[in-house]
């Protein structure tokens, strides 16, 4: 984050000096709003926030009442802190003294205190309180109206954020993914847990600005989601859903500058939604078109081992074998068609020789090429081996334990490495059973 | 056209029938702990209504409950994607989808908000204190026609087949709320039930949405709902409190409202959060108050009882109770007991004979467990103090006997103390 700072210099002699400051504050809050995501993503506390979110509003109109209408954003903001700290109490509170459900709870809060806030807000506007018309952009965000000292205060409380997550990394991880082991290892989860939560909260204020308290939980929900997709480590997750979080803001304030009366949330919002549907499509792993792209390499290789071995089956019988012969042996449709196609094309699968038919100008099918044929040196090799496996792998599934199998995956490259422990396992249980 | 009362009216009107319909939807979200769903479809029918606002739908027309259910069914479909294929948990995929899509309606309706009949503030916390200007007139069964609100109409018109809909499917409704897998195996339509929660969730939705907003519509379907919840143990009963709370929750809300010159969605929200906090608090049973009070009275009833068993072992010991020093809270109780008779104050307290009675059979009851803990339980001799401790409060007369029965002949307890008789 050390650019930062330096960022408004560079740039100053392109865009008014101002914008620059609250386009990088702006840019920070979403950058923090993403790292402090992860955890609450991770931990399942994505609505406790959003509960968080739309209470702030009447912390907003409080702050405003109290401090006798001056528009003083800090003032404004640790009114909405209290307020939303104030909702995840009575959240806990909740829990712990009625038998209404997390869900229903969460709903109540939410509704509840924005209905609070609407309340306060429009009381204030309906006596014609100077200066309370403006509280309504805390609804849906507006970074237009932000000052420079505004823009720097909120950068710097995000820095501040994202500095404490940093420096809690280890403890945050181990509790959000194993409570119970960072009890037992003596971890005080209570308070790490609580802390998190409060960070949120506190993400959820300094955010209220640029997203409003109706969508600034996208902010802090959205970048990691995205983020996932593309990385099972936490640190690389935590990077990239800052850096998601900071485009989104960037984009969103920029487009709301070019847009008159647009708000910044509902954009900000949506350019997060962007890339949130661009990492679901595309991320390398877990993305939409990597599964479907291995999932049909999996299908073509099934179907190709499976016409394999039949042909192997087919010529030890009998010799060279018909195509409708081996479509008998192994039916399977279109996906067979291919792979037999495939199988000619790498030349597993060989016409016989002299039995070569004239290719006709429009010949649509491959197997019409030949009307006998006869796996090749290397298909043979191939059907060989598949039938090996599947030999192996049937002989393991059977000596396996019932519980066992669920582990056992065709991922194993080899099953001979793990047939020896299984059997051992199976005679180790079999004698506890009548020893 | 209307006189000032009149239009008052007709808004209490819209906002009952509109809460009635959301507490009827709301009560089965909230036992089927679906209560976010109606937060998510609410924020998500927005881009839904303003899209058929857009191609000509007149508010509160068919197209525009079309593309609300339509709008919702997506955002439930997303969730849905996002769970399945994504491998995201619920309240994530769920934060995700409804929020960008009403982003995405917030931004529709600003761009779009000088041709359109809609703005964002209306979208946020309604417009019900206009509602009674936007009228269309109804034919009377004589002659002549009366001006109604278009928004009550759509409003009775939902109330009517929602409650038609509950009427006719309530024991589907009731058997795969409280127990799907059961209705699965027995044949029931549990998707259908389920697909058809949604749409009526969208319905009143829309129908809420011109009254109070989007938002404030996750008050009118889940807090009266919960509220009755807490207060009744009966399904059929919540849903008709839950209604009856919504209904009384909107007419005051909207009168605290006037009387205060504010936003009438808002504050029936607040309300309504008050009738939660009330049931929440004075729910018979397991309210707040019920809860403090059984605790604290057992709580009492435990010091003066050790109390008295004290005073009872002093005397048997022939210790001065005086010696042993006491607590606040045991002077307390042992005013209390002398106030009902059942020790005499001076020498640190006296057991009259009713008080020595009630301490025998204490102090009864604890060395019986010590004796049965001792025969039955493998435990150290200094261990056996502490439960008997407790269980001495919660031992009636039969089980005593039972347990005397059962440890036999013995007069001593493990400790070599004298178990004293029963009377």
């Amino acid at each position: 984050m050390i650019f930062l700072p330096s960022l408004p210099c560079l740039a100053t002699f392109l865009i008014p000096y101002n914008t620059v400051v609250v386009a990088t504050g702006v840019a920070a809050i979403g950058f923090a709003a993403g790292v402090v995501g992860c955890f609450a993503v991770l931990r399942r506390r994505a609505l406790a926030g959003d509960a968080a979110a739309h209470a702030t509003l009447a912390g907003v109109a409080f702050a405003f009442l109290c401090s006798g209408g001056r528009r003083d954003l800090s003032v404004l903001l640790a009114g909405a802190l209290v307020a939303a700290v104030g909702a995840l109490g009575v959240l806990v509170l909740l829990r712990r003294w009625t038998r209404t459900r997390d869900d229903a709870a969460t709903a109540i809060v939410l509704s509840v205190s924005f209905g609070l806030g609407i309340t306060l807000v429009s009381g204030l506007t309906a006596r014609g309180v100077p200066g309370s018309a403006g509280l309504e952009q805390f609804l849906l965000g507006h970074t237009a109206g932000l000052t420079r000292a505004d823009a720097l205060m909120l950068g710097g409380l995000s820095l501040a954020v994202v500095t404490i997550v940093v420096m809690a990394l280890k403890e945050a991880t181990l509790v959000a993914f194993d409570p119970a082991f960072a009890a037992a290892s003596g971890w005080p989860v209570g308070i790490i847990d609580y802390s998190l939560v409060v960070l949120v909260a506190v993400m959820v204020v300094v955010g209220l600005p640029a997203a409003g308290a109706v969508l600034v939980t996208a902010l802090v929900v959205i970048p990691p989601v995205a983020a996932r997709q593309w990385t099972d480590r936490v640190g690389v997750m935590l990077l990239l859903a800052g850096l998601i979080g900071l485009a989104a803001a960037l984009a969103g304030v920029a487009t709301s500058a070019l847009v008159p009366k647009m708000p910044t949330g509902p954009l900000v919002v949506i350019a997060a939604g962007g890339m949130l549907v661009i990492s679901l499509l595309a991320a390398p792993q877990r993305g939409w078109l990597a599964r479907w792209l291995r999932g049909r390499g999996v299908k073509r290789d099934w179907a190709e081992g499976r016409l394999l071995t039949a042909a192997l089956r087919l010529e030890d019988e009998a010799g060279p074998f018909t195509h409708a012969a081996l479509a008998a042996r192994a039916p399977g449709g279109r996906g067979a068609q291919v792979a037999f196609k495939t199988l000619v094309a790498t030349g597993a699968i060989r016409a016989t020789e002299g039995d070569v038919v004239p290719v006709e100008s429009r010949m649509a099918s491959t197997h019409r090429l030949a009307s006998t044929w006869r796996l090749s040196r290397h298909g043979r090799d191939r059907a060989t081996e598949r039938a090996r496996r599947m030999a192996v792998w049937t002989e393991v599934l059977e000596v396996a334990r019932e519980d066992a199998r669920g582990h056992l995956t065709m991922d194993v490259p080899a099953p001979e490495t793990v047939i020896e422990a299984v059997r051992l396992a199976a005679i180790r249980a079999s004698g506890a059973e009548h020893g | 056209m209307f006189d000032s009362g009149g239009m008052h009216l007709w808004a209490i009107a819209t906002a009952a029938t509109v809460a009635a319909a959301c507490a009827l939807t709301g009560s089965f979200l909230v036992v089927r702990r679906m209560s976010l769903l109606g937060d998510a479809i609410s924020h998500a029918v927005l881009p839904g209504i303003v899209l058929a606002v857009l191609a000509g739908g007149r508010p509160g027309g068919a197209l525009v409950f079309a593309g609300a259910v339509a709008a919702a069914l997506v955002a439930v479909g997303i969730t849905h994607l996002l769970r399945t294929r994504a491998g995201l948990a619920e309240d994530a995929g769920a934060g995700v989808a409804f929020t960008t899509l009403f982003a995405t309606g917030v931004v529709l309706v600003t761009a779009v908000a000088s041709r359109i009949d809609l703005d964002p503030g209306c979208v946020l916390y309604g417009i019900l204190e206009l509602v009674p200007f936007d009228t269309v007139p109804v034919p009377l069964p004589g002659p002549g026609s009366v001006e109604v609100p278009r928004a009550f109409l759509t409003g009775a018109a939902v109330l009517a087949v929602l409650s038609l809909a509950v009427v006719l499917c309530w024991k589907e409704l009731q058997f795969t709320a409280f127990d799907p897998d059961a209705a699965r195996a027995a044949g029931m339509p549990v998707a259908a039930v389920s697909v058809g929660l949604l749409v009526a969730t969208s319905l009143a939705t829309v129908a809420s949405f011109e009254a109070v907003g989007a938002i404030l519509v996750v008050a009118m379907l889940v807090v009266p709902a919960a509220a009755a919840e807490l207060l009744v143990r009966r399904f059929h009963v919540m849903v008709v409190l839950a209604i009856t709370l919504g209904v009384s929750g909107s007419i005051l809300g909207y009168l605290a409202a006037w009387r205060w010159n504010t936003n009438a969605a808002g504050m029936i929200a607040v309300v309504l959060g008050m009738e939660y906090l009330l049931a929440a608090l004075l729910a018979p049973g397991d309210g707040v108050v019920a809860r403090i009070v059984t605790r604290e009275s057992l709580r009492w009833r435990v010091a003066c009882e050790d109390g008295l068993a004290l005073l009872w072992r002093a005397e048997e010991s022939g210790v001065s109770p005086s010696q042993t020093p006491r607590s606040w809270f045991d002077q307390w109780t042992l005013l209390w007991l002398a106030f009902r008779g059942r020790v005499t104050l001076g020498e640190g307290g006296l057991l009259t004979p009713q008080g020595r009675e009630e301490a025998r059979v204490i102090v009864r009851s604890h060395r019986l467990w010590e004796a049965w803990l001792g025969r039955n339980v493998e435990l150290p001799l200094d261990h056996l103090h502490p439960p008997a401790e407790w269980v001495e409060h919660h031992l009636g007369a039969a089980v005593r006997e039972r347990i005397a029965a059962e440890v036999g002949g013995h007069d001593a307890d493990p400790h070599g103390r004298e178990i004293p008789p029963e009377r």
